[in-house]
């Protein structure tokens, strides 16, 4: 029998308490895993867009547009490679299929040469060229929608009254996985011409720059702010990542907390690892006395503690980790992608998180396991011997 | 019944094992505790709404942000006969603008309301808490509480740009009764919306009635009206559809959390009460053979996990207290963009589901142990 034995049997000799503790460990880890992936994945869309586009909008309020002469004004600016502009439409189902989708009125000369990722067959934007009415879709919205090609639509708006008809004449695939497959976009002639977008006649709601240097986005926004810094519309650009969020800056203090709850459920989790070596620890102080007395270091007392605790964490991080790889990249991720594709593009836990959560836990077991240990290891050998299982 | 001092005493032995697995039980409650208060959400939106208001929107919005209205139907639907003479009709412009956080982190939408003079007195709960009412025709602006300080330029004294040198002036501070005007900016009708180049249009119109029960009058009305093509809701009904995806979603993104986190402090207090059970078989034997039913005995541990637990749920209550107190927490509105700041108010209901919350987290994890401490046999446990 050597030491290696000694601490193994040790760990099985309470089974229950050993296993309902590995099953904490495992909980916690599997929660810790998803809080991060929803995290991620809510800012997944923003976190992987080009990083050679930039996005200029009106500098006080996303509700207020900027006088459409100032595209042709923002391509003079060197650096620029293509530039493209959309209005927010406010698109709504009438028959409410799906409670939100982006409808965009586009530049159709340029709108899918700047937003690459999202590919058309060129017969169908050849088509959309030709339509004055034309719109083309997501794959998935299409499908929620129920249109093909050749289609009519018609959907409302939040802003612009009435019914709108369109034609479909195309549907774009996405070149990457994180981009939006539900978004619907047509020809902003067709917006600008409707007398019913009188207020927004001749505006545009943002513009969308690919630059030749994404190393110098930070200069190349600056000029096109400068440029516009004197009119009584001004302009502020930033990346088209930050252009994302900006939407939703109201939604940062939310994923603040969700931050802090992760960290909760890694101190509960420290709690109940505690809890169980405390325990332990106690029912065994007799035995400790004999170990010490018959000439083991405190330094060994203090090894098995320590030891068995971080066992006991890493066997539970790693089934915890091996969990969340299967269920939420293989089934639930999937499905969520599928189901929800609207608010998560791609869910999915990245390794990064896999190899945080398990340091974590292996962390944490060291930190509970630290102070039963050392008051074991410090105990005089007559105290521990007094002291009965 | 074995007395309840036993049980107490128990707990009281092992300290440090109470309370570790009680703490453990008192941040579940706390996160549950705060995802009740999040849900509350509607409760600030919805504060802002009366019964004998109604609000037109252009038909097709579902917020005042996205709805436009011309001047010239204020006064037509001022005409019938259900409108309170003394409240009216007001007209109000609504824009959310970008500002930047005090503190550097960021920035959020604020919504900038543009009133006419009597738009302060429509609402009696509006209070000036600091400063002054904003002189009508002017750049001035009141801030509402919630929002006052958390944003550059929006503090007494300073002033934000509308637009290029078409500045905001902060003169006061107000405060609405909890509702969510206090995350708004109060300003002149006309000078915003001369500022947005939108003169003679409104974002919306409230319309105060004689009575809540005219609304249906009203409504059909207005509806009906071929020249306008309007949506009328009574207020309280608008701010609630506002408020719905907003606390629906924090609510149930609060609760699953939290519910998944008390499986993680119900296996914890299994492992204390475990522990309990194991280290007192021989006393367990000897109640046995004083004559203590199994019954009582299973009782007497189910009602000490249950006190473990509730003692962690006192903790965790106290610590809703804490956050009750010192923090505000910002949420965003999914209508306006914009950011609404909501106090976490604790109030006794959420304190009584906490308790209850705790305690059938102790229940079931301490179920089990309790069979088991039942089972032991009396002969056996004292021979050991």
């Amino acid at each position: 029998m050597n030491l290696a034995t000694y601490a193994r049997r040790n760990l099985f000799r309470r089974r229950g308490r050993t296993i309902l503790t590995i099953m904490a460990v495992t909980l916690a880890v599997v929660i810790f895993c998803a809080i991060r992936t929803f995290i991620v994945a809510w800012n997944s869309g923003a976190d992987e867009a080009a990083a050679d586009r930039i996005a200029t909008r009106h500098k006080v309020s996303i509700t207020m547009q900027l006088p459409k002469h100032y595209i042709e004004e923002l391509r003079e600016i060197p650096g620029i490679k293509a530039a493209t502009w959309a209005n927010w439409f406010g698109a709504k189902d009438p028959k409410e299929r799906l409670p939100f989708f982006a409808g965009l009125a586009v530049d159709h000369n340029s709108w899918f040469d700047v937003e690459d990722e999202m590919s058309v067959p060129p017969d169908q934007l050849a088509a959309w060229k030709e339509t004055a009415n034309g719109a083309i879709l997501g794959d998935q919205l299409a499908k929620a929608l129920e249109v093909q090609v050749g289609s009519r639509l018609v959907i409302t708006s939040d802003i612009y009254p009435g019914d709108w008809e369109f034609k479909v004449v195309g549907i774009y695939t996405p070149r990457r996985k994180t981009v939006d497959r539900n978004t619907l976009v047509f020809r902003w002639d067709y917006l600008n011409n409707d007398s019913r977008a009188v207020y927004s006649k001749e505006h545009l709601g943002w513009m969308v720059s690919r630059i030749t240097d994404s190393a110098q986005s930070a200069d190349i926004s600056r000029r096109i702010d400068a440029k516009f810094d004197s009119r009584d519309d001004q302009t502020l650009t930033m990346s088209e990542r930050a252009f994302a969020l900006s939407f939703l800056g109201g939604f940062a203090a939310v994923l603040t907390a969700f931050n802090w709850v992760s960290l909760v459920i890694l101190l509960i989790m420290t709690l109940i690892l505690a809890n169980t070596l405390a325990m332990s620890v106690r029912e065994r102080t007799h035995e400790y006395g004999v170990l010490r007395a018959i000439g083991f270091p405190p330094g060994h007392i203090l090894g098995f503690i320590l030891g068995e605790s971080l066992l006991i964490a890493l066997v539970g991080g790693v089934i915890g980790v091996g969990l969340v790889a299967l269920v939420i990249n293989h089934a639930l991720g999937p499905a969520m992608e599928a189901n929800m594709s609207g608010v998560f593009q791609h869910f999915f836990t990245p390794g990064w998180v896999l190899v945080v959560a398990l340091g974590a836990a292996a962390v944490l077991g060291l930190v509970a396991g630290a102070v039963p240990a050392i008051l074991a290891s410090r105990l005089k050998i007559t105290d521990a011997l007094r002291r009965l299982g | 019944m074995v007395p309840f001092q036993y049980n107490a005493r128990s707990l009281w032995v092992r300290k440090v094992t109470t309370l570790a697995t009680a703490f453990g039980i008192a941040l579940v409650v706390f996160v549950f505790a705060g995802a009740l208060m999040l849900g509350d959400v509607s409760r600030v939106l919805a504060a802002a709404g009366r019964a004998d208001t109604v609000i037109i929107l252009r038909k097709g919005s579902d917020a005042e942000l996205t709805s436009a209205i011309a001047n010239d139907y204020l006064g037509l639907f001022r005409g019938p006969p259900q409108v309170s003479q003394a409240g009216g009709v007001i007209g109000e412009i609504v824009v959310v603008v970008i500002a930047e956080h005090a503190d550097g982190s960021g920035s959020s939408n604020v919504l900038v309301r543009g009133t006419p003079p009597e738009g302060i007195a429509f609402r009696p709960e509006i209070k000036i808490i600091s400063g002054r009412a904003p002189k009508p025709g002017t750049n001035e602006v009141i801030v509402g509480k919630a929002i006052s300080g958390r944003f550059k330029g929006l503090s007494a004294g300073q002033s934000i740009d509308l637009r290029r040198n078409r500045p905001l002036q902060v003169v006061g501070e107000f405060t609405a009764g909890g509702a969510s005007y206090e995350s708004e900016v109060w300003g002149d009708l006309d000078y915003v919306r001369n500022a947005l180049g939108r003169e003679a249009v409104v974002s919306s119109a409230r319309v105060r009635l004689n009575s809540s029960a005219d609304f249906d009058a009203y409504r059909q009305i207005i509806e009906t009206d071929k020249r306008y093509s309007m949506k009328v809701m009574r207020e309280s009904d608008y701010y609630e559809k506002q408020s719905q995806q907003t606390a629906a979603f924090l609510k149930t993104l609060g609760l699953v959390v939290a519910i998944l986190f008390s499986l993680a402090a119900m296996i914890g207090a299994a492992i204390t009460m475990n522990g309990a059970v194991a280290h007192r078989s021989r006393e367990i034997g000897t109640l046995r053979a004083l004559g203590f039913s199994r019954r009582a005995i299973l009782a007497s541990f189910l009602i000490e996990a249950i006190v473990l637990a509730v003692v962690g749920g006192i903790i965790g209550s106290a610590l809703v207290l804490v956050l009750s107190v010192l923090v505000s927490f910002p949420v965003i509105n999914f209508q306006t963009f914009s950011e609404i700041v909501i106090s976490f108010h604790a109030t006794p209901a959420v304190f009584v589901k906490s308790l209850v919350f705790s305690g059938v987290m102790g229940l079931i994890g301490g179920l089990v142990p309790a069979i088991r401490a039942a089972r032991v046999s009396p002969i056996e446990a004292m021979r050991a």
